[in-house]
């Protein structure tokens, strides 16, 4: 802080303005996964251009860093004020009591309404009484196809698939393997995107993260090695991540892609064929619809020096949440009336999937158990353990690590 | 004082102090570098450490339940046959390679200094980079690989080197040993330079055929570079964790997954720490193995 701005602000002080609350300049410490540019560097920056005594210090931690950063960081007292954490791994950080807990400040708060925020993402914060974060933005996932290929294969473009089988006997009509064209793309990646694209359908199934071998689990993974197998997806869907996988639907190589708003802005430059979204496919009619839930949430930790401003600026980000969309490539975590919004097809689609998005757990064993998806599900797609039988032996581990 | 200071600066210049001085400063970065981060494993091996006690050296004592946990599990079998067939399979085909390229460019032909030297190219690149090349080399659609060996009829379908549980850990070999043979490529021809070309004379003169000068002259006078090659190797290719990460994950289901990655994983993605302390002190264990051979067959040669 240079001296200038300290007299002027002792000089606000001095004449009695309502500045007297913070009569010290304040400095908050923001670790973030996003690069300069991105939401949470232009939500500091308008924060303090609004705030002259409340300066924010912005550093990006890699992605997959930020919990092993925090917990090293939390383990000797260099914790940063705010942080953004992806949501599932909230429940790693909740019950330690390392985090803030938001309620009382949101019952008095004017400007944020639980109520309003989807449950999925409320469900990633909310720890019975307590409020650990408040969702920065949310994605979910949805079916991308190529409209021009549907109508080539005599599909009917207005009327994409809606359930599982559909959207095999689709996968099966629209692949072409003498052009390279595979009917689906998603990713079964032993990483957490490959969970993040299996868990719905184990939700859309009847089943949860703790109840991983259910009837309709067994169906949904059957399905998957079908399509493996059967040559309508490809078997680098186990290596691709989520952005690969749908660079090959971009690149014309694939018919119909699963994947998340993020995708759409690269692919308004790289795809140039008509393509549209669509609803994830459900088990059969009229059944309970499920989706993943993306994105992470704003918190503080619970020994900052600020507590009461960093609640501030956390009220600040929630304010503007029908700017996500737009700008930052997230749909809204809560409901709010988005103006002339991007892509307005793809909006209006992923915005109804968001109502059934659900989070990853919450529990604090959350990456073992993630990871036991992924090998059951890698284990049936290489053709190594019958579907059935590796949800069986995931289920085994997976009492165990909740044991 | 001066006299302190002219003190201090004789024993520095006479020797004795001077060697103090080194041997306490190596000594101090041994401790400090190497046998604190040791033992500190080691007593995370036997205990219980999630990542918010990872500062503390005070910790749950479990005995020895975090081995028997690891050791277990049916992963833990698969995992370390693979192992043993990456290190096995990679040495073997390093070595194997690399001598072979030494010895041709042992040869004077124009330009063979400086063909080796472009070979060190490979080496020289980070394994991250590597990695990334050679997975686009070896993708299953699109990858250069199977676009040759189909256009040459060699393979009907393709072959997906990464995804194909039957196929990934030799992607990752063959990755490994493409970045490993330069390296053992320049050791065996420092080793053959140093062998007198006399003595190859002299067996030509007494009729020995070329098969003959290779086993009586090079290999008996290469055993000291070959030793080297093979442990240096052995603990290079242990190490080797970048072209994993890169390649294949250890993926699909474990089928191309190793100790070091394993340990990285339990640690790392799955924060539990004890268990993936045991992996990295049983990998800790036949290093110093490897070491010890190495040492005794060095000092072989020297007292020879």
């Amino acid at each position: 802080m240079n001296p200038l701005k300290i007299m002027f602000l002792s000089a606000l002080g001095l004449s009695g303005s309502w500045t007297m609350a913070h009569s010290a300049p304040v400095e908050l410490d923001l670790w973030t996964i996003d690069q300069p540019g991105e939401y949470h560097y232009v939500m500091a920056r308008e924060f303090d251009q609004q705030h002259a005594d409340i300066t924010i210090n912005v550093r990006t931690v890699q992605f997959r860093d930020v919990v092993n950063d925090l917990a090293r960081a939390v383990a000797t007292g260099n914790g940063p004020d705010v942080t953004y954490i992806d949501n599932p791994d909230m429940a790693l950080f909740a019950p330690r009591h390392l985090l803030l807990d938001l309620a009382p400040y949101v019952r008095k708060s004017d400007i944020v309404d639980i109520d309003r925020i989807f449950p999925g993402p409320l469900a990633s914060v909310r720890f019975d009484d307590s409020l650990y974060g408040l969702p920065r933005g949310s994605n979910t996932l949805a079916l991308y196809y190529n409209a021009d290929m549907f109508e080539a294969a005599g599909l009917d473009p207005d009327q994409p698939p809606t359930t599982w089988e559909q959207l095999y006997q689709y996968a099966k009509a629209l692949t072409d393997s003498s052009e390279n064209v595979y009917g689906l793309a998603f990713s079964a990646i032993n990483s957490e995107e490959g969970t993040f694209q299996f868990l719905p359908w184990v939700q859309m199934g009847g089943g949860d993260y703790n109840n991983i071998a259910t009837p309709g689990a067994k169906r949904a993974l059957t399905l998957w090695t079908r399509l493996i197998e059967e040559g309508l997806a490809s078997r680098d869907t186990l290596i691709r991540s989520q952005y690969e996988s749908t660079g090959t639907f971009n690149a014309g190589n694939a018919a119909m892609a699963i994947s998340g708003p993020w995708e759409l802005p690269r692919m308004s430059e790289e795809a140039d064929f008509n393509y549209r979204v669509a609803m994830l496919p459900v088990p059969e009619k009229k059944a309970k619809r499920a989706s993943a839930l993306g994105e992470g949430v704003n918190t503080i930790l619970a020994n900052t020096r600020y507590p009461k401003e960093a609640f501030e600026f956390l009220e600040f980000m929630h304010a503007n949440m029908d700017r996500v969309w737009n700008e930052f490539g997230m749909l809204p975590a809560s409901r709010v009336e988005v103006k002339d919004p991007n892509f307005p097809q793809a909006y209006a689609v992923f915005d109804e999937s968001m109502k059934y998005a659900r989070t990853r757990g919450p529990t604090p064993e959350w990456q073992k158990i993630s990871q036991t998806i992924q090998q059951a599900v890698q284990s049936a797609l290489t053709g190594q353990v019958e579907p059935a039988v590796a949800l069986e032996n995931a289920q085994l581990k997976i009492d165990r690590i909740l044991d | 004082m001066p006299r302190f200071k002219t003190g201090l600066m004789n024993g520095l210049i006479d020797g004795k102090g001077f060697d103090t001085t080194l041997v306490l400063l190596s000594l101090g970065y041994l401790l400090v570098f190497s046998a604190f981060p040791l033992i500190f494993n080691l007593i995370m091996s036997f205990q219980q450490v999630d990542l918010f006690s990872l500062a503390q050296l005070v910790r749950p004592f479990v005995g020895w339940d975090n081995y028997r946990d690891v050791l277990t599990r049916p992963e833990s079998w698969p995992i370390f046959l693979n192992t043993v067939k990456f290190v096995g399979i990679s040495l073997l085909a390093q070595v194997s390679v690399g001598f072979a390229l030494a010895l041709f460019f042992q040869q004077s032909f124009p330009g063979a200094t400086f063909l080796r030297g472009l070979f060190l190219a490979g080496w020289i690149m980070p394994a991250l980079v590597v990695g990334a090349v050679w997975s686009w080399v070896l993708a299953g659609d699109y990858g250069v690989l199977n676009y040759g060996l189909q256009s040459l009829g060699l393979v009907r379908d393709k072959i997906f080197w990464l995804s194909d549980p039957a196929w990934t850990l030799y992607a990752v070999i063959i990755a490994n040993v493409w970045l490993g043979i330069p390296f053992n490529m320049i050791l065996l021809s420092v080793g053959l330079a140093g062998i007198p070309d006399d003595l190859y004379e002299a067996a030509k003169m007494d009729g020995a055929t070329c098969l003959q000068r290779f086993t009586t002259i090079t290999l008996p006078m290469m055993r000291a570079q070959l030793g080297a090659v093979i442990s240096l190797g052995t603990i290079f290719t242990l190490q080797q964790f970048d072209l994993f990460a890169a390649l294949t994950q250890g993926g699909p289901a474990n089928a191309s997954n190793v100790f070091q990655y394993w340990s990285w994983q339990l640690s790392f993605e799955n924060y539990e720490i004890g268990q993936g302390s045991v992996i990295s002190m049983l990998m800790i264990l036949f290093v110093i193995l490897v070491a010890v051979v190495y040492v005794r067959s060095t000092r072989h040669e020297q007292a020879s």
